[in-house]
């Protein structure tokens, strides 16, 4: 079984090497002197064919994979042009690799190594372990070991001040786009896999991934000519083929270094998205460099340059340095063996073979052969939407009367088979909306990791539940409120490590963040072991704000939620109180235009436990159906505390501030919607009607309706300019019989002034 | 299109092609270009708290979108609607980009005419009257007066609008 296994393995490498190589002669027929047609896909699958499994390859393809990749950099660090040179050589090379595909398997003769060539620079792989019993060519053998990197020559010394790139919008602006979006990509990739390092320091794939991302952000911005980010990644790049070539072993200080890169490229990116959005189009950027560079060369001449005073990304006192130091270097060593070392090895075991993808490996950037569809968004949302209309429509029809007059077995049959079709298109839609939440978790390792070095406290953040998928929409706005929570917990609820041993609780403190499915929605839990909440402190703080009544009875739920409101926390509040504050206004409110919840726990000295409760999409909502008089309106089940029957002397009226029910004890100010929206009613008695208990905040109210309809899930509809003035209404939905029912704004109702039993009839009030 | 020169004062109707409808004893037209399609009377979702003409939405196979009673934005008497009312669905652009789409309740849908320049004539002034602003011009077809409206400043517009008067003659 191994064999075949091994066997199989090897031939579906030799049919990929294969199509590369095809797809690369295919690019050659494009490729003109002096233009850059076809270069950056030429690089690519040189790439890829450099990410191929190289254990048992014939020495003559290594060499070959190698002279390409020199050619490809002379032209990326050069004109970014074709020459007459490199297309002749590029053509002699597809030649000279396709015949050694054509010899590899058969283990017959490898073609001769062009004498024009220059002799490879580094010394090739030891022989083929596999049965393959190539002989290598004779040119290869006497190369010298450990040749720097051809492309070091090109390393440009910064000048004095710092470079600026100039966007060519007009000419570039197709490329500058695709250059920012994989920009993106690689800038993530980079940073996930610095993570990664962190914990797993020798892990070489995923060096090997920080390597790639680095280098192809330098080949898509030496196309550009965009010289200052190009250098940046080439000195980075040449810092991680140390690494990769275990003639440097990692630390933290280049960990810091490479995030320090990544973070001026973002910056880079960021500046080229704003100028792409019209945002001073043309201006320079300038993003300092120079000193990072400073550093690269400094670390890649083994030494290691202390940061400057204000540390970019200090070094985390304990989570990275106890990992980084441990690892010896002969098991750094091994992965990279494979390739640069010139001693022929025996096949190692498992270990060496490259086949099975480290876990963490997964997580930097998937198989990036896995097959995905880049897709504009509005057309994924217009599919959604169009679904959505499919499944209501179909049940429009299943529910027609003179459809369900109709007898025949068959045709049930055949409208039971239409509705689970599109019931299962309408899944799959909505799965094409949902991403993992992993994005915006792995932000917080970052935020965490600089944050606690910055305030000298040990903290780790455990993520449970990264691969949980909600709407795109929502994780995209999810990240700010998590940030400032996150930010809020290292902040106040973790104490420094020496006031964390005298309580008898580990040094490094921990802050758990999961994502779970719960109630057909999401539940997000950051959990921390700090101080916890005091509702002592966060009441008398609440009184000196004038937010609350001395005398107010509040239990501790109520009082932990008096941080959300606004103007509880000031900057000074920051440092001495001991609760949290800053921005959590803001933060409950970005969860509730998210349509989400956020409840507080906590135990003094254990610590806090905050708890998002999110729906699933932002397209659907689960509503409940309501009837006044004719009207059928929807609310969203998610803010529906209960609704019930009233009994008679449940309802009274306060002079002053109108009716209330009274639901176990409590007194919930009462809304008669009809009267309020100035809409018929059918029930003229409150005992003959429903009262549903809505909640939007701290805030409750019972809305008095005629009836309650039903549930169900609906698509939600924009209501347009023509109502953009109202604040009654969310939305509204397309319902099962066709008409359109409307989403009422709890947030509104319940803030809406209370009414005066004796006023007659609302008058409706014109928009304005 | 040969049309004379844009006057400062009044917008001088296009020749062209035009819907025309009937509110009560009065006839309109408006240019078929604004036109997306006249649908028979449906249902209607009252929108609590809005304007007298604002009669609610409706689902435009899966668009939700507003119908107004060009009756009642015109301040005309109330009338039952009629076997023979319609919806016009009326595609205005957006000042700021795309389009919106309006549905307008009418009496009765005419026809559609192609009106040449001559048939055309520009708004009478009636001493600065309200509403003037609202039409694109007169125009005079098999012996009937039809308005000329110009659809998109008459959604634009808050609130009822006076027309009517305008066309006391």
């Amino acid at each position: 079984m191994g064999t075949d296994d091994k066997e199989s393995a090897a031939a579906s490498r030799l049919h990929k090497a294969t199509e590369l190589i095809c797809k690369v002669g295919e690019e050659l027929a494009f490729v003109m002197p002096g233009e850059d047609a076809s270069l950056l896909p030429i690089n690519r699958f040189v790439l890829d064919l450099e990410d191929l499994p190289a254990t048992d390859a014939p020495a003559t393809w290594t060499a070959g994979l190698k002279i390409a990749r020199t050619w490809l950099d002379e032209i990326l660090d050069g004109s970014g042009k074709f020459s007459e040179h490199h297309i002749r050589l590029f053509n002699g090379w597809h030649a000279y690799m396709s015949s050694v595909l054509d010899a590899w398997p058969e283990g017959g003769n490898m073609p001769a190594w062009p004498p024009d060539w220059p002799k490879p620079a580094a010394p090739v792989a030891g022989k083929p372990v596999a049965a393959t019993p190539a002989t290598a060519p004779v040119a290869v053998v006497s190369a010298t070991p450990s040749a720097p990197p051809a492309s070091s020559t090109a390393a440009p010394a910064p000048a004095g001040n710092e470079p600026s790139i100039r966007l060519n919008l007009e000419e570039d602006l197709d490329l500058l786009r695709e250059f920012h979006a994989e920009s993106l990509e690689l800038l993530q990739s980079i940073e996930q896999g610095v993570l990664v390092l962190e914990s797993t320091p020798t892990d070489a794939e995923t060096i090997n991934s920080i390597f790639r991302a680095f280098h192809t952000f330098k080949g898509g911005a030496g196309f550009l000519h965009l010289d200052a980010p190009r250098n940046l990644a080439h000195e980075l790049e040449t810092l991680l083929d140390l690494v990769r070539r275990s003639e440097l072993s990692i630390n933290s200080g280049i960990i810091n270094l490479i995030l320090a890169g990544a973070d001026a490229l973002e910056q880079f990116t960021e500046a080229i998205a704003a100028q792409l959005q019209g945002v001073d189009a043309g201006a320079p950027i300038v993003v300092p460099t120079s000193e990072i560079i400073r550093r690269a060369k400094a670390a890649a001449r083994g030494e290691f340059a202390p940061p400057p005073a204000p540390a970019i990304a200090a070094p985390p006192p304990a989570t990275v340095s106890q990992a980084l130091p441990a690892a010896p270097a002969a098991e750094l060593a091994k992965p990279a063996q494979a390739v640069s070392e010139p001693v022929p090895q025996p096949a190692p075991p498992v270990k060496a073979t490259a086949s099975p993808p480290a876990p963490a490996r997964e997580a930097v950037g998937g198989d990036p052969a896995a097959g995905f569809v880049k897709l504009d968004t509005a057309k994924l949302d217009s599919l959604v939407d169009l679904v959505g209309e499919l499944v209501v429509a179909q049940s429009m029809v299943v529910q027609n009367p003179e459809v369900q007059s109709i007898v025949s077995l068959q045709f049930v049959r055949q409208l039971r088979q239409l509705s689970r079709i599109t019931g299962d298109l309408q899944r799959t839609a909505m799965s094409m909306r949902m991403v993992p939440i992993r994005g915006a978790f792995q932000k917080m390792t970052r935020l965490v990791r600089d944050l606690a070095a910055s305030q000298q406290k040990q903290v780790q953040l455990l993520l449970e539940g990264e691969e949980t998928e909600l709407d795109r929409n929502i994780v995209e706005k999810l990240g700010d409120p998590l940030i400032h929570m996150i930010r809020n917990s290292v902040d106040h609820g973790i104490e420094s490590p020496a006031e964390r041993t005298a309580q008898g609780k580990p040094a490094q403190g921990t802050i758990r963040l999961s994502a779970a499915h719960q109630r057909g929605g999401i539940v997000i839990r950051i959990t921390d072991d700090g101080k916890g909440l005091n509702p002592d402190r966060i009441r008398a703080k609440a009184l000196e704000r004038g937010l609350i009544r001395p005398d107010a009875q509040l239990d501790e739920s109520e009082i932990f939620s008096l941080i959300f409101l606004p103007g509880f926390s000031t900057a000074e509040t920051v440092t001495d109180l001991s609760g949290r504050g800053v921005g959590m206004d803001v933060v409950r409110r970005n969860i509730e235009s998210l349509r989400g919840k956020i409840e507080i726990q906590s135990v003094p000295g254990q610590g806090a436990k905050f708890t998002i409760l999110l729906p699933l999409t932002l397209a659907i909502i689960d509503g409940m159906l309501v009837g006044v008089g004719e009207d059928r309106y929807i609310i969203p089940t998610l803010s529906i505390r209960e609704s019930f029957r009233p009994q008679p002397g449940m309802i009274s009226t306060i002079q002053g501030s109108g009716e209330v029910v009274s639901v176990r004890g409590r007194q919930t100010p009462l809304l008669r919607l009809g009267r309020h929206l100035g809409r018929p009613t059918k029930a003229s008695n409150p005992e003959d009607a429903i009262i549903v208990v809505v909640e939007s905040g701290d805030a409750a109210r019972g809305l008095l309706v005629d009836e309650l309809l039903g549930k169900q899930e609906v698509v939600i509809k924009s209501l347009g300019q023509t109502f953009q003035h109202q604040n009654l209404l969310a939305g509204s939905a397309v319902l099962g019989d066709g008409s359109v029912g409307l989403i009422l704004d709890v947030d509104t109702l319940v803030k809406a002034p209370g009414q005066q039993k004796v006023s007659a009839t609302a008058t409706p009030t014109s928009v304005p | 299109m040969t049309s004379s020169p844009p006057n400062a004062n009044s917008s001088l109707a296009k020749a062209g092609r035009y819907l025309t409808f009937s509110l009560g004893a009065e006839s309109f037209g408006l240019p078929v270009l604004n036109v997306r399609e006249i649908i028979r009377l449906c249902p209607i979702t009252p929108v609590p708290r809005m304007p007298e003409y604002i009669k609610g939405v409706i689902n435009l196979r899966g668009t939700v979108i507003p119908v107004l009673d060009l009756r009642a934005k015109f301040q005309m008497p109330v009338a039952a609607y009629g076997e023979r009312a319609c919806i016009i669905v009326v595609q205005l652009r957006n000042p700021a980009g795309g389009s919106t789409l309006i549905g307008a309740i009418v009496d009765t849908v005419e026809e559609v005419v192609q009106l040449g320049e001559t048939h055309i004539e520009a708004t009478p002034d009636f001493g600065g009257s309200p509403g003037t602003q609202f039409i694109l011009g007169l125009a005079t077809l098999n012996g009937g007066v039809k308005t000329l409206l110009d659809i998109e400043k008459i959604f634009l517009e808050d609130g009822p609008i006076v027309i009517s008067q305008t066309l006391k003659n």
